[in-house]
């Protein structure tokens, strides 16, 4: 029982359409595992049905070995789920610390205030955010909001954390400060599971890779596996621009 | 630098002027009555009238400002307070209840249905939760107009008992001072209401409900995939907004006299829960007392000064104060004392 | 059960969407086009009523007529209110809106009250009120079937004039996208400002018809806000095309129920209500 995330025949239909085509696919414990495909391939759907923002057509969801398939977000994320998400979307009108403070008053039931009040600052501290506490969270430059996406999620207290392309739109400076930021991230004990674009980042980043296309899971594997996948060449890094 | 400025976010050392003002207030309106007897003398009687009229405003909107602050911007407050009223009024009517338990039940009944409305509309935002709530408003309206005549008096709705009856001491006092002793203690049960109802207000903000209610209201999805259980959350919001004013509408019942479908679930008392709170400020404690405050004097005003339309004014004032004070009234003093601060700081 | 007296229910039901669709339809206009949701939209409808009144009581001008003076009046009327208000909140929180169109719509409902007070105004002697025509037992007013005839000519009006028309598709690329529109030229302002008018006129009509066919009080306004809230939200917002068919659903439904439950006309409003709590209430459920 290693799998600390394990999803078994996902899917997801929008009318007719199946976004998400039974994926299936387990992630180990510390591990940083990679979801990449095309746009339009699902990621992003995977991640709202782990997370519970969509309710999935058929599949099972299973976080530490317990089945989350039909829990509520919140649930999911008492459960060890902790999500930041591709749109950056701080709470405007609080500090950056109060919007850390949220999850780590709520991340984990049964907090005391203190307590909360000390992981917040933690997760400041490890996405390098502590000096800016006291900000509004509406006036962020867009890699501070990145961090405060990831410090939000990092305050719940997650044993898997899932990131939506953090990278876009990042300056290549900033993009390698934010791999070293995943790296911490996952140093500190942390399973990552992240959807990029960004191919040197994946092979920096990622221990094993999922290439999903039109809802599909085409190949799993490292790295270096999947882009000697002829599938993978064709499906992905031949209609792709790859960096 | 950030250590210091750490610390002192931190530890809540901070002057808790809630919970003074609380108690400044609680002493202003135990004294409020036998101070305009003193200025005033006989006008004293319908001043205690009006100004029982702003804690009523007050009591509703910051109930109002309570659920507001979960992003729920409720039209259903008409419903809460007319199921208070007639609750109250049925078990006085029916099975002469005391008082004192027929108004708690008032704010019981209110939760009720403010629960079952709660949890129908727990996926509906904004506009669509606003025109729902007001819906299921009309729609209890309608019922209760239609419930038969020999339980709830249909169009022409019952009488209620009148709560106090002091009585005329001839030699002892004017006769005068007979309505002026029922208004008081009208005067103070409302007050105790709304002392109840700011209570609530400030534990709320100075919980972790605060955080949670904000991370709702600004996004919902964010805030559940962050632990934050909206539907738990929001229900509770409907809960504490709902009682107070369940309690009110019962309060109100005896102060009246009666109770009719029109008037107990009158729109325009949802109307005023909703302006009010945007005219003083919202989601705080303060501005929703300040907008009852302000707005009971802006149209007591108004109405002496031009008897007929005077509701035009009201309205001109609304108008103005959007344009000109978009964060209410209490936007606007913080804003103007942080710049003031800010200037002195960089002095 | 009677087969007539349903038949004439659907009939009056029909009859009625047309006046409920015109005056929804601007108030769809203006959340759709401008992202205003304006309260005092049902006032609109009320002063052209008024102003119908008005018209018809001190220089006799039959309200067919007044057509024509009270359409560009609201128009103005409607254009004076967004440039000295609505357009300054623009980008303001929904509540501060609503809260300023609420404002507007009481000083309009209370001017409204002082001039004319509150009772029931009629527009006494029009001879065509009176006409009317059996088909096979079902009655059909003149006056009912003309204002519906004119609101669906309206409406359809629109609907042509936002596919077709260089305005209309401006209002279209400014409701999709505000800053888009502004970098390809288009005057967003100018589009607003219109659309806003447009809609206080659309009402402004409807007002006319009301004052003909009942006899309105200055407080018709608030509720007809309120119907129009209604059926916008039913059709969902933003979509102007569904209001046409949300108005013939609520509508019908409500002369349904009138007609078929004994007491039923004083339950009219209560239907309404129930219908649209319950069409939201099961959209929000259905959709996960």
């Amino acid at each position: 029982m290693s799998d600390i995330l394990r999803v078994t025949g996902l899917v997801k239909h929008f009318g007719g359409l199946a976004a998400v085509d039974g994926v299936s696919f387990a992630v180990e414990a510390n591990q940083i595992f990679a979801i990449i495909g095309p746009n339009g391939a699902g990621k992003t759907t995977t991640l709202d049905l782990v997370s519970g923002l969509l309710t999935p057509t058929a599949g099972r969801i299973e976080v530490l070995g317990s089945d989350v398939s039909a829990a509520t977000p919140a649930q999911r994320c008492h459960a060890g789920l902790g999500r930041a998400f591709q749109v950056v979307q701080p709470f405007p009108e609080m500090t950056l610390r109060e919007n850390v403070l949220v999850g780590a008053l709520f991340g984990t039931p049964g907090r005391t205030r203190a307590d909360a009040e000390r992981r917040a600052d933690a997760a400041l501290e490890l996405s390098g955010l502590a000096a800016l506490a006291d900000v509004d969270a509406e006036d962020l430059t867009l890699m501070q909001e990145k961090r405060l996406e990831i410090a939000r999620a990092l305050a719940t207290e997650p044993s898997v954390l899932l990131l939506d392309e953090v990278m876009a739109g990042l300056r290549p400076a900033e993009a390698r400060d934010a791999v070293a930021l995943v790296k911490r991230v996952r140093d500190s004990g942390v399973t990552i599971v992240f959807i990029e674009h960004v191919m040197p980042v994946v092979r920096d980043l990622a221990d094993r890779v999922l290439v999903m296309d039109h809802g599909k899971v085409v190949v799993e594997g490292s790295y270096a596996e999947v882009t000697q996948d002829a599938r993978v060449i064709e499906a992905y890094l031949g209609k792709e621009e790859v960096a | 630098m950030s250590a210091s400025t750490r610390t002192r976010r931190t530890r809540p050392a901070q002057f808790p002027w809630d919970l003074v003002g609380l108690v400044l207030l609680a002493v202003a309106v135990a004294f409020a009555p036998d101070l305009l007897k003193a200025l005033f003398g006989r006008a004293s009687v319908s001043y205690l009238s009006i100004a029982t009229n702003a804690l009523s405003l007050s009591i509703l909107a910051l109930s109002w400002d309570v659920l507001a602050r979960t992003g729920q911007l409720s039209l259903a407050h008409a419903a809460f307070y007319g199921a208070g009223a007639y609750t109250t009024a049925l078990l006085a009517r029916h099975a002469d209840v005391p008082l004192w338990i027929g108004i708690p039940l008032g704010g019981l009944a209110a939760v009720v249905f403010a629960l079952l409305l709660g949890a129908a509309t727990l996926r509906l935002r904004g506009i669509y939760f606003a025109i729902a709530t007001l819906s299921a408003a009309e729609v209890l309206k309608a019922v209760v107009h239609h419930l038969p005549t020999g339980i709830a008096g249909g169009n022409a709705g019952m009488n209620v008992p009148t709560l106090f009856r002091p009585e005329f001491i001839a030699g002892q006092m004017e006769r005068w001072e007979v309505a002026f002793l029922r208004n008081e203690a009208y005067f103070y049960v409302y007050a105790t209401l709304l002392c109840m109802t700011v209570l609530a207000s400030i534990l709320v903000q100075r919980s972790r409900l605060k955080h949670a209610f904000t991370a709702i209201r600004t996004n919902e999805e964010v805030a559940g995939v962050m632990g934050v259980r909206p539907a738990r959350l929001k229900l509770l919001a409907f809960v504490l907004s709902s009682v107070f004013v369940g309690m009110l509408g019962g309060v109100e019942a005896h102060r009246v006299g009666s109770v009719l479908p029109e008037q107990s679930f009158s729109v325009s008392t949802t109307v005023l829960a909703l302006v009010t709170p945007i005219f003083g400020g919202l989601y705080t404690t303060l501005g929703p007392i300040v907008g009852a405050l302000g707005l009971s004097s802006v149209q007591e005003g108004l109405r002496r000064v031009f008897s007929d339309g005077y509701l035009i004014g009201y309205g001109v004032v609304l108008v103005l104060s959007i344009l000109f004070m978009p964060r209410g009234v209490v936007g606007l003093v913080g804003g103007l004392l942080r710049r003031r601060g800010k200037r002195e700081a960089g002095r | 059960m009677d087969t007539t007296l349903l038949v004439q229910a659907l009939v009056s039901g029909v009859l009625a969407a047309g006046l409920y669709a015109l005056v929804s339809v601007g108030l769809a206009l203006a959340i759709g086009v401008i992202g205003i949701v304006n309260f005092a939209h049902g006032e609109f409808f009320m002063v052209g009523a008024f102003l119908a009144y008005q018209l018809f009581v001190t220089f006799g001008i039959d309200p067919v007529w007044s057509l024509f003076i009270v359409a560009p009046a609201l128009f103005a009327l409607g254009a004076i209110i967004y440039t000295s208000t609505i357009r300054f909140v623009l980008k303001a929180p929904e509540l501060n809106q609503m809260l300023l169109t609420f404002g507007i719509g009481i000083i309009l409902q209370n001017l409204a009250l002082l001039i004319w007070g509150g009772d029931p105004r009629t527009i006494a002697g029009i001879t065509y009120r009176g006409i009317g025509y059996q088909i096979g037992g079902v009655s059909i007013g003149l006056v009912p079937l003309a204002s519906f005839v004119v609101s669906l000519v309206l409406v359809l009006g629109l609907y042509w004039m936002l596919a077709r028309t260089p305005l209309g598709r401006a209002m279209r690329a400014v409701a999709q996208n505000r800053t888009g529109a502004a970098l390809v030229g288009l005057e967003v302002n100018r589009v607003y400002l219109v659309a806003f008018a447009l809609s206080a006129l659309l009402a402004g009509i409807g007002g006319v018809m009301i004052a003909v066919i009942q006899s309105p009080t200055p407080v018709v306004g608030f509720a007809f806000t309120l119907k129009a809230f209604a059926i916008v939200v039913v059709a969902g917002l933003g979509n102007i095309r569904g209001i046409l068919f949300a108005a013939l659903f609520v509508a019908v439904a409500e002369s349904l129920v009138a007609t078929l439950v004994p007491n039923g006309d004083t339950l009219r409003n209560a239907v309404f209500f129930a219908i649209i709590f319950a069409v939201l209430i099961r959209r929000s459920w259905r959709t996960a």
